[in-house]
């Protein structure tokens, strides 16, 4: 079973349910967790882990073009095939900006001189912890500066799956884009994550069109519910039977998180609030 | 007016507040007088329009990009390629045609040039819609927006950027705002290039001290000028974020406290309304 968990919007809570499921997961199942904002992973922060990893492995998963200066006559066939507007012919000589290469190999194939190579860049770091929890947690960290977040995904979920486990829990990036493609791609079910505010609600409904996309089943939590409670049951009387369940905003969790406790070692009402998702999400398994 | 200044406004972290402090900040201005038009380059996921109670309506331009599309009777089923789409987006069922994988195709075209049949052939979808709406007389927001489900959405910031700036010329605006989406990556790089000053939005937890890092790396390695912005800077503890502005010598520009007016504008999309800076 592999399970992610996703919102569109960034910081409505998806890595504070994520890493809560897997603490109280890991107590019957064997499980891994992969951490997928490979762009700003903060899964481990909300699992209690500071930057000890068992294994720290730079990784390449992506290829950028190369113009051999000798060969290219600066006719300009790369630049026009590029859709990613990577490639300007400067002083007649073909000029990629790494910036902006995804690697696609397009280039390469039209080159009539054979002047453009893919090399291989090292674009992030994965890292590896089995945790004071007894499970093991995937994550990396995408170079700043460097592309190809989707592919680090793909990385990482294809290691994640040498781990004996009952359950995959994947914690999905904000947006709707290469890498929350790449965590969706695949898994069995969806937690979907909102808060009641116009965007939240705006942006779970452009995350859905990914998840509908691959036709994965999907449940719905509400966080910061009492933030503004009518538009709460305005998105729950949306979501239908896809509603799972609510959790309050509690200024306390800022606090949590700041002694490094995971929500669900705290007393705080979100933790039992997050249990009974928990039994929620049990029954919609079985 | 003088020469038009860029400021970008981003953080790496997802719910730090972007879209308030690039608001606030344009109020702050207006206030002044200035003319500023306000780029939306979350393009995943714009919220700019909803937090102004703009509507977005009939879009002023409309991105296309090139996606392939098999033509059965001239292909072969030799494979090359799916062999050869770094995107794994093709897929070769043993003994059938190729099956293209819309969701996962960055529309690079390598495909339909390899093919040595040419039975591989183009067509042209929307990827993308940018929208201008006028908030106030001196006030104009500019949004790019993803339409349906798109695997590289870099193409659509630079287009619906170079749209915005076409705008602000045509204004004669002072300020160029621009909001960018959350995370390091190309849509956030595309977005950023080209500003004069980056504003990056964090907040008083290890998480927005952890991601605030890596934005400041980002905007260093593209040598973007940079200032911290601290949201809800009375929650939590600021310990972490005064010490990187402090080791890497980045003012901290403002802190704004934890306000239930300021969540309630946020949530009702009343912010222009909120003077706050």
């Amino acid at each position: 079973m592999k399970i992610a968990i996703a919102s569109g919007k960034g910081g409505v809570g998806k890595s504070m349910l994520a890493s809560s499921l897997c603490l109280l997961l890991s107590k019957e199942k064997k499980i891994v967790a992969v951490d997928a904002d490979v762009d700003a992973p903060n899964l481990h922060i909300w699992l209690g882990q500071k930057e000890n990893w068992d294994l720290k492995k730079e990784i390449s998963v992506l290829e950028k073009a190369v113009v051999d200066k000798s060969k290219c006559v600066g006719c300009g066939a790369c630049e026009q095939i590029c859709a990613f507007g990577a490639i300007e012919v400067v002083n007649r000589k073909a000029k990629v900006n790494q910036l902006f290469c995804e690697g696609c190999g397009a280039c390469e194939v039209v080159c009539p001189n054979k002047a453009i190579t893919l090399k291989e860049v090292k674009n992030a770091q994965i890292r590896v912890k089995k945790n004071v929890f007894g499970f093991p947690l995937l994550s990396a960290q995408l170079y700043p500066g460097e592309t190809g977040s989707g592919k680090i995904v793909d990385e990482l979920k294809s290691r994640a799956e040498k781990f004996k486990y009952q359950t995959m829990v994947i914690d999905a990036p904000a947006g709707t884009g290469c890498p929350v493609i790449a965590a969706l791609n695949g898994v069995d079910r969806a937690i979907l994550v909102t808060e009641p505010t116009p965007s939240g609600f705006a942006d779970l409904k452009r995350v859905l069109q990914v998840v509908n996309s691959f036709k994965v089943p999907w449940k719905l939590v509400i966080n910061k519910w009492d933030l503004n409670p009518e538009k709460s049951r305005q998105i729950k009387a949306w979501a239908k039977n896809h509603f799972l369940g609510k959790i309050s905003y509690d200024q306390n969790i800022f606090k949590a998180l700041s002694s490094l406790r995971p929500i669900i070692k705290t007393d705080l009402p979100a933790k039992e609030e997050i249990l009974k998702i928990y039994q929620e999400l049990l029954k919609w398994w079985e | 007016m003088g020469k038009l200044k860029k400021i970008s406004v981003t953080g790496g972290k997802g719910g730090v507040g972007k879209s308030t402090v690039a608001i606030l900040l344009a109020n702050k201005l207006l206030a002044k007088g200035k003319k500023v038009v306000l780029l939306d380059l979350d393009v995943e996921c714009p919220n700019d329009y909803l937090l102004l109670s703009q509507k977005l309506t009939t879009p002023v331009k409309k991105i296309w990009a090139q996606f392939p599309k098999l033509n059965k009777a001239k292909c072969t089923k030799c494979g090359l390629c799916a062999r050869n789409c770094r995107s794994q987006a093709i897929f070769m069922p043993p003994g059938g045609y190729p099956l293209f994988v819309s969701e996962l195709c960055s529309g690079c075209g390598l495909c339909w040039h390899l093919c040595p049949e040419k039975a591989i052939e183009v067509e042209k979808k929307i990827i993308g819609e940018v929208f201008e709406n006028k908030v106030s007389s001196n006030f104009h927001l500019i949004t790019g927006r993803v339409v349906g489900v798109v695997d590289e959405s870099g193409p659509i910031v630079t287009k619906a950027k170079e749209h915005g700036l076409k705008i602000a010329k045509r204004l004669k605006a002072d300020y160029f705002l621009v909001d960018t989406a959350v995370g390091l990556h190309c849509g956030v790089i595309r977005a950023l290039l080209g500003s004069d000053l980056s504003l990056a939005v964090t907040e008083p937890t290890p998480l927005g001290a952890h991601d605030l890092r890596l934005i400041l790396d980002l905007l260093k390695k593209l040598k973007i000028k940079a200032k911290i912005i601290l949201n809800q800077a009375d929650l939590g503890d600021k310990k972490e974020i005064l010490k990187i502005s402090k080791e890497r010598k980045i003012k901290l520009e403002k802190e704004i406290p934890y306000s239930k007016a300021l969540a309630q504008a946020y949530s009702k999309g009343k912010l222009k309304e909120v003077n706050f800076w």
